[in-house]
């Protein structure tokens, strides 16, 4: 993977590098966002003033209950909901809509059925933004089913694949393009336990290659500590930052010598999200009961 | 890629291994059909010669085969079929080009199916016959009374199924669109209009089904003197009952067939449809 390399080397000092302060890559400020309901003329308040700096290379994997704003928050990222109050801005630039610069992993993995996984992967290339010339597509194809491992599956329709493998595919189809950012809406939430881990080891392996930014949101504590730099635990409905956690456990965690899974450390970080978590947790329990 | 991935990726792997089919299992259900429809006609034969019911109304099968073979050789027939199916492949054709675009602009475009949805509806609804005393004064007897009758039967099934598929689009898909790129025109090209594929051959298939009854009572109602449908009023009046049964066995050919085509259509235009649905 040459080519990723060679693209993203400013990304190198990837692991936090607090000697050059580096501008933020993706920055929000004050954001409260939500949804309106026209016809009862009220909004739904999903995030409110969350203010949130993500570094260029970093893992950022983002935890709270459900309908606590995570995926109001990627979607603020992607440009598909625009804030209420506040701003959101990558590379200094706010976002007024979906951009080259930034890709989607799906929690439903949002293929294409008709299509097979190459030109499912194609899709990315092809279209008026982000598109690469046609005699370059099949190369960047072949690399990014490399990357994910399913050389061989290019002529397979999704419907003959596995979850996670359809996943893999999602995972190509976003990275196919070289965005600096990559936004992942618990992307590993629809596969079986067994494929998750895999799939996870599998990602921080990606990553550790093609050296994205990456926006991760994700049900799961033991996920969020597996993969990411810093975890944002936001609070429920309407979404606040309760607390931002630095993840000093060492690269590659998933190495079985390592074995970072028993270590004390990710004992710690994991009782203390889970000790955030259970009040978000219990108090969402609370309001559901009383409705 | 360790070891360990790689295998626990390949157990995911849905292996698909060759079992031994016979030859002849297609040419199995083309035997079972063959003599089930038989045993039909047989038993028909059987109890229309015990004379059970009377022969006014229900003739010996052999009878109606001899009508039809008749029907085919005395030139009754053959001109009234092509009347019908020429009138009912053109009024299908009309109602297509007129429901698909119209009904993919209802699913698109809010303001379309707001102004547009209390008609559609409304036709939808309404049982065809009542059009046609209106039809016959505006147009008189004739052939494009049947045709605008078969048009109003199979266009609004069109349209109202065109425009639920592009409803149901699923929106991920939609953002997927947005995220690689793919501007307004390029959503609608590549993920909106195959998505909703399936939706319209269903609504084709539906149109099929209300345009025959269209055609029949167009050709029953009109009185044009043409088609199946005035063969069959007919042979009512002469109390012809072989020639009768002979012109509905014709008609539900034609149907079957038509549905069987579109089912046809339908499995390779779309053959993940199913699948992913299961």
């Amino acid at each position: 993977m040459g080519q990723v390399e060679a693209h993203s080397a400013p990304g190198a000092q990837r692991a936090v590098d607090d000697a050059v302060p580096e501008p933020a890559l993706i920055e929000a400020a004050h954001v409260t966002a939500g949804y309106d309901n026209r016809r009862e003329h009220t909004r739904l308040i999903a995030l409110r003033d969350v203010s949130l700096q993500v570094r260029r290379g970093e893992f950022l994997a983002i935890v709270g209950p459900s309908g606590c704003g995570k995926t109001t928050f990627i979607n603020l990222i992607a440009g598909f909901v625009k804030p209420i109050e506040g701003s959101v801005r990558v590379r200094g630039s706010e976002v007024t809509g979906p951009g080259a610069d930034r890709a989607m992993v799906f929690q439903d993995y949002a293929l294409l059925p008709w299509r097979t996984v190459e030109r499912n992967i194609r899709f990315a290339m092809e279209n008026r933004r982000g598109h690469v010339p046609k005699s370059e597509q099949a190369g960047r194809v072949a690399q990014a089913l490399e990357l994910v491992g399913l050389t061989g599956f290019e002529k397979s329709y999704p419907h003959e694949l596995s979850g996670g493998m359809r996943q893999r595919v999602g995972i190509a189809r976003a990275l196919v393009t070289e965005p600096e950012i990559l936004l992942m809406d618990e992307p590993f939430g629809a596969v079986d336990a067994m494929t998750r881990e895999a799939m996870q080891a599998e990602l921080e392996k990606i990553i550790a290659e093609t050296r994205q930014t990456v926006v991760f949101i994700t049900h799961s504590i033991d996920e969020a500590i597996l993969l990411a730099d810093r975890i944002v635990v936001i609070s429920k409905r309407p979404g606040t930052i309760r607390e931002v956690i630095d993840v000093d456990l060492p690269r590659p965690r998933f190495d079985e010598q390592a074995d970072v899974q028993r270590s004390p450390r990710f004992g710690e970080i994991r009782s203390h999200l889970w000790s955030l978590l259970a009040d978000e947790a219990l108090g969402a329990k609370q309001e559901g009961a009383s409705r | 890629m360790t070891e360990t991935i790689q295998g626990a990726a390949r157990t995911n792997d849905q292996q698909i291994e060759s079992i031994h089919v016979s030859r002849f299992a297609p040419l199995k259900n083309v035997a079972i059909t063959v003599v089930n429809l038989a045993v039909f006609f047989v038993i028909w034969e059987l109890v229309a010669r015990a004379e059970v019911i009377n022969a006014l109304f229900f003739p010996r099968a052999t009878e109606m085969f001899a009508a039809l073979f008749n029907g085919f050789a005395d030139g009754t027939i053959w001109p009234q079929l092509s009347h019908s199916l020429t009138n009912f492949l053109i009024g299908l054709a009309i109602s297509a080009v007129i429901g698909i675009p119209v009904g993919l602009l209802m699913g698109a475009s809010r303001v379309a199916d707001l102004i547009l949805s209390p008609y559609v509806w409304a036709m939808t609804s309404l049982p065809r016959v009542a059009l046609i005393p209106l039809l016959i004064l505006i147009m008189g007897f004739g052939n494009s009374m049947q045709l605008t009758i078969i048009v109003l039967s199979a266009v609004f099934p069109i349209m109202v199924n065109c425009m639920a598929g592009v409803k149901t689009v699923e929106p991920s898909l939609v953002r997927a669109g947005e995220v690689f790129g793919a501007s307004r025109p390029q959503i609608y090209l590549k993920v909106i209009l195959p998505y909703t594929l399936p939706f319209v051959i269903s609504g084709v298939n539906q149109g099929i089904a209300r345009g025959l009854v269209g055609m029949l009572i167009g050709e029953l109602l009109g009185g044009g003197g043409n088609g199946l449908g005035f063969l069959l009023d007919k042979a009512g009046e002469q109390f012809d009952a072989p020639m009768l049964y002979a012109t509905l066995i014709l008609l539900a050919v034609m149907s079957v067939g038509l549905v069987q085509a579109m089912r046809w259509l339908e499995q390779h235009a779309a053959p993940w449809r199913d699948i992913s649905r299961a």
